[in-house]
């Protein structure tokens, strides 16, 4: 048999999730006819089959995670091989005291599901209630796959390394008219802050004590799915015109939503937009992922009292947060980007 | 027995003993000395004869019925009714008898009847609930431990000031166990209102008298206990009685060991096979002067017992031997359960337990003996 | 009420017993003018005479075996054996006779004694004076076994082994004879036999033991507190027969069991409370039974002895492997 393994599929992705098959084992597949679809960080992938032949075995279920380099699927070859082997699979009894025993058959648990953690080998009370069919007496379980898994992963980086600290403040955007983007304008801001404090549009390397200030902005922008998070990247926006950076946004949004989006267009964020004010909430303290440095929230916009001129009038403010890791960057340069971007958006 | 070699001058004799042996009735058929009253008395002889022909008849019968697969192994007494029968015939009503596994003629003598000593060789408990004699011991199987039993009995007469003794039979093996020694012991330093009786029938399984022990009489232990041993001619059952008698009217004040002297005509038990270990031409002899002949010759002799009357008695100690086996062999067996009755006067909760095991077991029809 | 040891807590139940039934004798080695070597009969002989507080030769067969032929005429002998040690010449009597007068006479005679015998290791004596051989009694049917753990168990236990209509082995742990002081009235009430009683109750362990033992298990039990773990601690008292329900109800709550004995393990009375809780309690196991015993070994002489017996660390070690489990 030859054992086919799980490609590399991009930059930096080390495993993908097994969606579905779509050969079975003894079929015939001919070199590039679809294979096999699986997910990595937020896309999903199409693998051909790289040659011609019947199919021996598949490595894997849908659901299951390959890392790059395990064995994919096996194909017939010529030869007959070895079969000597082990005779049968002799499964371990679970090993579980009465007690316990009782009250998994109370809860209609399959011992046999179970992974033990007793110091004995043996399944424990604790394992019941924490194993799937426990937890399925609480409530509705799902493994976290996808963007799920790599949001949980993402962030628990980003408290292991960024050190942040939040500005608020409001932007008074009553003279915007009905047409305006608000996530386009605060692109916009976005670049016309960046000129001014261009090390929030950084990546650092802290291990390497080494700060890379870019040259252009590739705004990621957070965007929520039923999926999950997503952060799509839209590039270059300070030297794009708007209909170009609309046009970008939109496609942005549909390749997203049809789960189409490559993986590529996810990687290489300089900044991060959460215009999270769409759904609600007002000012927050927001995750920034490293090895960006700074991340821009939007909050709801909406009408407020203020004072102009002296008089108190109701204008629609809308309102920001600025997180940023202050490892990188200073309160100073934090202030002068969040003023910018105000700026950039009242006028 | 040889003395050590001591100076006489720097020695003194502390301490001598002397053993008595009476005998009236001898087997040759001589009478000596003057017969007690009751001998002189021929409805009481012949009661005494009856006794032990009955015994006799008793334990043929049981043999017979051991033979037969209807009762458990059995020790018969034959050669040895005179001893038993003149043993309970000294006793009152109030004393209190704790026999070993050979005493059926004492036992008969004092109430006891026949089905119930059928029933325990037969295995079954209710033989000990004796209806006659509510104190009597059962039939002791250990040998001598019940020796110490008596001596407690005896004691607790004592204690309440009763006028009742407590009288102990047990074989001539019984002399060499520690329990004989400290029952002996305790019986003469309390001053125990009791009468030890060796059954000496010469044998203790296979192994003779002789080799039992050095003592030249078993009589003789007593002094060592500090009370007066004294031997009997075991075949007379008159010798027997009259010093039993003696013995009891002055246990208020001190025990006595009676040694009976007899010999065990028939095999130790029904599982005993007597030919093993000793030659016939002795068992022969001794035949010459069983209890039995010996007391017939003197009624014929004295009282001109007759054919006709020998031919009755006979007759009806047959007939009551038979109609006591009947009655065992018809008796229903004890349920299963029996055996945890009794235990405790109230059973505890695990014997409850178990006994209801049993029981839901009998009554599906599983039989515990099957 | 006034502060009593262990062994002035006999004393004081013999005393009430003989005073308030004159069937009750006592009998003995020294038990009379001398009061018996642990003084446990100090005094009755001289308030109620060497008629009914004898002393006896030395002749431990014939102590058990007169009780036996006191006892079916009726009278309620409390025979002292002075060390478990020299209990054996005795055996054949309590076995062959004692524990078998009733059911084989079908009721008709019975034997109400009581054999009180120190028992027990711990207090460095001469070879043959710590025995803890409870199981070879244990397992006669007809028999009762009873072990006071303190003055008032042994005052309360004694009188209802005295009044009960069967025969009992009294074992008395001598190690506690002096150590446990407590207030005792004097009111002649019995405790229950066939009962055993919670000395610490306790929802994660149930730690089952008798006589010495119930001090160093209470001390693990403390000790195990400290640790955040709550022990159920619970003494048998009436070994033959073990109140396997008070037991199995302890078990029922906590899922496990650490039974603890200074006899030697080996078809010791823990044997038996394993099995019986395997039997009755299996569904409620979380861990197997644990059993903290004297080794199978002659007990050693006093340089050695602590070794031998369970102690507060051994019974605490073997509860943590008990919570190791499930």
């Amino acid at each position: 048999m030859k054992d086919f393994c799980l490609p590399d599929l991009g930059e930096g992705l080390d495993e993908a999730e097994i969606i579905s098959w779509h050969a079975g084992v003894g079929d015939h597949v001919v070199a590039d006819q679809p294979l096999v679809s699986v997910e990595t960080a937020k896309a999903i992938v199409e693998i051909p089959s790289p040659c011609s032949g019947h199919i021996a075995k598949r490595f894997g279920e849908p659901g299951d995670i390959l890392k790059v380099g395990d064995p994919l699927v096996a194909f017939e070859s010529g030869e007959r091989e070895d079969a000597a082997t082990v005779v049968g699979e002799i499964p371990a009894a679970p090993r579980a005291a009465p007690a316990v025993r009782r009250r998994a058959r109370e809860l209609g648990i399959d011992l046999a599901k179970i992974t033990p953690t007793g110091i004995h080998g043996e399944i424990t009370l604790h394992d019941l209630e924490t194993g799937v069919a426990g937890l399925e007496q609480r409530g509705s379980v799902q493994l976290l796959r996808g963007p799920r898994r790599t949001m949980a992963r993402n962030m628990a980086q980003a408290r292991d390394q960024v050190v942040p600290a939040t500005l608020h403040d409001d932007a008074d955007v009553e003279h915007w008219t009905s047409d305006a983007n608000p996530t386009i304008c605060l692109a916009h801001g976005i670049a016309a802050a960046c000129r001014a404090e261009p090390i929030l549009n950084a990546w650092l390397d802290a291990d390497r004590e080494r700060l890379t200030i870019h040259h252009q902005v590739d705004l990621g922008i957070a965007v929520d799915t039923d999926q999950g998070l997503f952060v799509p990247v839209l590039r270059d926006i300070g030297n794009r015109a708007d209909d170009d950076l609309r046009a970008g946004l939109e496609r942005l949004e549909t390749d997203v939503s049809a789960r189409s989006i490559p993986p590529r267009e996810m990687l290489g964020a300089t900044i991060t937009l959460s215009n999270f004010g769409m759904l609600g909430g007002r000012h927050a303290a927001l995750v920034v992922l490293p090895p960006q440095v700074a991340i821009l929230g939007a909050g709801r916009m909406a009408p407020r009292a203020v004072v102009a001129n002296g008089e108190i009038v109701v204008h629609r403010l809308l309102p920001l947060s600025l997180t940023f890791d202050h490892r990188a960057v200073t309160g100073g340069e934090a202030a002068r980007f969040l003023a910018a971007v105000k700026k950039a958006l009242e006028s | 027995m040889s003395e050590l070699p001591l100076d006489p001058g720097a020695t003194e004799d502390v301490g001598h003993f002397r053993v008595r042996r009476e005998c009236f009735l001898d087997a040759d058929g001589s009478v000596h000395g003057e017969l007690p009253a009751f001998a002189r008395d021929r409805s009481e002889v012949v009661g005494l004869y009856e006794a032990m022909l009955v015994t006799r008849a008793f334990d043929e019968k049981a043999v017979a019925l051991q033979r037969t697969g209807r009762l458990g192994t059995f020790a018969s007494s034959l050669g040895q009714e005179a001893v038993s029968v003149g043993v309970a015939s000294a006793m009152g009503s109030d004393d209190v008898l704790v026999p070993s596994f050979r005493d059926q003629g004492a036992q008969l003598w004092r109430g006891v009847t026949m089905e119930e000593l059928l029933l325990y060789w037969g295995g079954d408990e209710r033989g000990s609930d004796f209806s006659g004699p509510r104190d009597d011991f059962p039939v002791n199987i250990p040998v001598a431990s019940h020796v110490l039993h008596a001596a407690g009995v005896a004691l607790a007469f004592k204690l309440r000031g009763e006028q009742r003794s407590a009288v102990c039979l047990f074989g001539d093996g019984a002399t060499s166990k520690g329990d004989f020694y400290e029952a002996l012991n305790l019986a003469g330093i309390w001053r125990l209102p009791a009468v030890f009786v060796i059954n000496n029938n010469r044998w203790a399984i296979s192994v003779p008298r002789e080799a039992q022990t050095a003592a030249a009489t078993l009589a003789q232990k007593a002094i060592a206990a500090g009370m007066e041993g004294v031997q009997v001619d075991g075949n007379d059952v008159f010798a027997v009685r009259h010093v039993v008698e003696a013995a009891l009217a002055r246990s208020a004040s001190a025990p006595t060991l009676v040694e009976a002297l007899t010999y065990r005509l028939g095999d130790h038990t029904t599982a005993d096979d007597a030919s093993r270990y000793r030659d016939d031409a002795q068992t022969s002899r001794h035949w010459k002067r069983e209890p039995v002949a010996r007391l017939k010759r003197y009624l014929t002799e004295r009282f001109d017992w007759s054919k006709q009357e020998e031919e009755a008695l006979l007759q009806s100690a047959r007939e009551r031997v038979e109609e006591a086996a009947r009655r065992y062999l018809d008796m229903q067996a004890l349920p299963a359960t029996a055996m945890f009755d009794h235990l405790y006067e109230e059973p505890p909760k695990d014997v409850a337990i178990q006994r209801a095991e049993v029981a839901a077991r009998s009554s599906q029809g599983e039989r515990i003996d099957d | 009420m006034t502060d009593c040891t262990l062994v002035e807590a006999v004393r004081l139940a013999l005393n009430h017993a003989m005073a308030h039934d004159e069937r009750v004798v006592i009998l003995g080695e020294d038990v009379g003018i001398d009061g018996g070597v642990f003084r446990a009969t100090d005094g009755l002989w001289q308030r109620f005479g060497g008629e009914r507080v004898r002393d006896t030769p030395l002749s431990e067969a014939a102590i058990a075996g007169v009780s036996v032929g006191l006892a079916t005429q009726g009278f309620r002998p409390v025979a002292e054996i002075q060390f478990m040690g020299f209990v054996y010449p005795a055996i054949d009597q309590m076995v062959n006779h004692a524990s078998r007068m009733r059911t084989r006479t079908r009721g008709r005679l019975s034997c109400p004694m009581v054999l009180r015998v120190p028992y027990g290791g711990g207090i460095r004596a001469p070879e043959h004076h710590s025995e803890s051989t409870e199981a070879m009694f244990a397992h006669i049917p007809g028999l009762r076994v009873v072990v006071p753990s303190s003055p008032r168990k042994a005052y309360g236990l004694l009188l209802a082994a005295i009044a009960d209509p069967d025969p009992v082995v009294f074992l008395e742990p001598k190690r506690i004879y002096r150590s446990i002081k407590e207030p005792l009235d004097d009111d002649g009430e019995p405790l229950p036999l066939d009962r055993c009683f919670v000395l610490r109750e306790g929802s994660d362990l149930s730690i089952v033991t008798w006589g010495a033992m119930t001090v160093e298990a209470l001390a693990a039990a403390e000790q195990l507190a400290a640790e955040g773990v709550s022990a159920e601690v619970i003494d048998a008292a009436t070994l033959k027969p073990v109140d396997v329900d008070g037991i199995v109800a302890s078990v029922e709550k906590t899922g496990r069991c650490v039974v603890v004995h200074e006899a030697a393990k080996s078809c010791g009375v823990g044997a038996e409370i394993a099995a019986s809780i395997m039997e009755r309690a299996f569904l409620s196991l979380l861990a197997p039974v644990e059993r903290v015993t004297g080794y199978d070994t002659v007990m050693p002489l006093p340089r050695l002895e602590s070794h031998y017996l369970p102690d507060t660390p051994r019974i605490a070690d073997a509860a943590r492997r008990s919570l190791s489990y499930s």
